[in-house]
């Protein structure tokens, strides 16, 4: 089922959370909300869900007018970040929780119910568990609880609200690659929300940057990494080395002339270039205008800070690499880089 | 010397404290079991003694005789009457303390706690003159219903209903306080009506609360004085209450009578909160957290 937003606009007192916003959700497609915090990406996943009413803005659900819709009747299953569990219920109470609620006449009976909910249980693998409370399980198990229970409803749309998010590293890239292939197999129009750019471009079809009520970009993760349409897109997604630079007939030059490097984009004049550490690149020269400041190793990867005139810079390149090239801390070096993104100041 | 003393002192601690960074373990037992030793047990132990001299026939016979069995019930069965009420109203007003903003709603929360600080007396002397049958309230309800308030059972009722309000109000709103707005969020998103989400998800997870709240309420109804002689008209075995009864027995210098109903009263009230707590322990254990 497809989702369109548009013109969306809430406001609490004189805090603007989203500010005419835009965004079609695809049928059948995993989208990210990706933003800091305060950027309005849970605001509007709730307004989906009717958990939230907007200020002004139209919201459809398959073509469909859905804001006079109570969120019990818009088939949405919604996935909180700190699970939001029953706690007074076993697990199968709480996946059984939206069939018993059902109108009398919709209501499966004693017999399907016990069916459907293991069938639920068996698909996040907590079959055993049915009889625990939720405080006897770990987090990642009780959020694929609350997934379970989200999907009995037999939702055409599933929102999370960073689902991932008061989990522990490893539990959560174990939740995150099960999600995906959940998401593969019953290919239901799924949004979450995130604040971790990583989370967002590898589990999502397409990602939607926000920053403060405004949506800054959407696309592929490839997209949106390799061409970011704002300085702020190209800021939150990963680490960047920042510098302020003037353009000439698409040169770039930084400071007094260090550095002189190629754009794109037709700037002209002051502008801010942002490299990202693996495109940049260095090699040991004698004399050279850049000094090695320190040298991280962090697993297989090495951070390579550099002093260059004044300015600080981070390169990064593999362990293998960096034995090739044989420098250490204090070290003279030379810097180049192949491409950097300029954007007007 | 001291290396070869430092395992014996760790053995000989006593088998039920668990090893904890905190010092003071002996010193703040032992403090508190001789605090409640010498406030709570010593009188009750005195009572229990006092009541002894009557032999067990003669204990029998002072807690059955007809007079202090209607007052058992008179006590007991209006404590429970007000402590339902109360649980019932008590729950409402906690809900809209802590759900509704209002003008005008730190002023309500205030008042909640006046049953507290007001003499029981003077609750008594206004509760009587207001439902008399001349009375603002009792007047009315009289000509228009022929209900009588003021001194019948009902009138010790709404007394005792008056000072075990604040009980289930303060027992009650802190948790509502705490309870997450996400689950009833979760509860609606799946499809359950704002009535199936109040019986499913927050009623148990009040109930623990609401029942401290009703059995605080209750057993400050069974021991209230003050503000019962006044409204109850004290009629024997219609109006009479078990406090009163043993303040009767010792002005006819009756002590040991009045010890064994004491007695009795201390017993019975025990089971009950005994049963109560029980039941707590049994809802909190389904759902810890």
């Amino acid at each position: 089922m497809a989702i369109q937003v548009s013109g969306i606009t809430k406001r609490f007192g004189e805090f603007t959370a989203l500010d005419a916003v835009d965004l079609e959700v695809k049928s059948g497609e995993l989208l990210a909300l990706l933003g800091p915090s305060g950027s309005g990406k849970t605001t509007l996943l709730r307004i989906m869900a009717g958990l939230e009413g907007p200020d002004a803005g139209s919201l459809h659900l398959n073509g469909e007018e859905a804001l006079g819709l109570k969120p019990r009747d818009r088939q949405v299953g919604f996935v909180f970040q700190h699970y939001a569990l029953f706690r007074h219920m076993t697990v199968f109470d709480n996946v059984a929780f939206g069939l018993k609620v059902r109108p009398r006449g919709q209501r499966p009976g004693a017999a399907e119910m016990r069916r459907r909910v293991t069938e639920l249980l068996e698909l996040v693998q907590l079959a055993p568990f049915g009889s625990r409370y939720p405080a006897q399980l770990s987090g990642g198990q009780r959020q694929r609880v609350a997934l379970a229970r989200a999907l009995a409803i037999e939702p055409k749309v599933l929102l999370l609200d960073e689902p991932f998010g008061a989990l522990d590293a490893k539990v959560r890239k174990e939740l995150r690659r099960w999600l995906r292939k959940l998401h593969d197999d019953i290919h239901i129009t799924s949004v979450f929300v995130t604040h971790d750019q990583e989370e967002a471009l590898e589990l999502a079809d397409r990602v939607v940057v926000m920053n403060q009520g405004r949506i800054e970009q959407i696309g592929t993760p490839a997209d949106v990494y390799d061409h970011p349409a704002s300085a702020f897109v190209y800021e939150f997604l990963g680490q960047v080395n920042r510098f302020d630079c003037m353009v000439e007939g698409g040169i770039a030059r930084v400071g007094n002339g260090t550095l002189a490097i190629p754009t794109e984009g037709g700037v002209q004049g002051p502008a801010v270039a942002y490299v990202r550490p693996h495109d940049l690149g260095v090699s040991p020269a004698t004399g050279g205008p850049g000094r090695i400041a320190g040298i991280h190793v962090v697993g297989p990867d090495a951070r390579i800070e550099i002093d260059l005139a004044g300015l600080a810079l981070e390169a990064e390149m593999d362990r293998e690499r960096l034995a090739t090239l044989g420098i250490v801390a204090g070290d003279r070096c030379s810097v180049h880089i192949d491409r950097a993104r300029v954007f007007a100041r | 010397m001291t290396v070869i003393n430092a395992p014996a002192t760790a053995l000989r601690q006593p088998f039920f404290k668990k090893p904890s960074i905190l010092p003071g373990f002996g010193l703040t037992l032992g403090f508190t079991l001789s605090y409640l030793g010498v406030l709570v047990l010593l009188p009750l132990a005195a009572l229990v003694v006092k009541a002894g001299g009557l032999g067990w026939v003669g204990f029998w016979t002072a807690v059955t005789s007809p007079r202090v069995l209607a007052a058992f019930q008179v006590s007991f069965g209006l404590s429970f009457v007000a402590a339902l009420v109360n649980a019932v109203f008590g729950f409402l007003v906690a809900w809209v303390l802590v759900r509704y903003d209002f003008p005008g709603r730190r002023l309500v929360d205030a008042l909640v706690d006046l049953p507290f600080a007001l003499p029981t007396a003077v609750a008594g002397i206004a509760l009587s003159a207001l439902y008399a049958p001349n009375g603002w309230v009792g007047k009315p309800l009289n000509d228009l219903f022929g209900l009588k308030v003021a001194f019948t059972p009902i009138g010790i009722a709404v007394a005792l209903t008056f000072i075990g309000l604040p009980f289930v109000v303060r027992t009650v709103q802190p948790i509502l306080q705490d309870l997450p707005p996400e689950e009833e969020e979760a509860a609606a998103s799946l499809g359950a009506s704002r009535l199936q989400t109040f019986f499913s998800v927050i009623m148990p997870a009040l109930l623990p609360a609401l029942v401290t709240g009703f059995a605080l309420s209750f057993a400050r109804g069974v021991g209230e004085y003050g503000s019962v002689i006044f409204i109850a008209g004290n009629m024997p075995g219609l109006t009479e209450i078990l406090p009163l009864l043993i303040v009767i027995k010792l002005e006819q210098y009756d002590y040991v009578g009045s010890a064994a109903v004491g007695t009795a009263m201390l017993l019975v009230s025990f089971l009950m909160l005994l049963v109560l707590n029980l039941l707590q322990q049994w809802m909190r254990s389904r759902h810890a957290r």
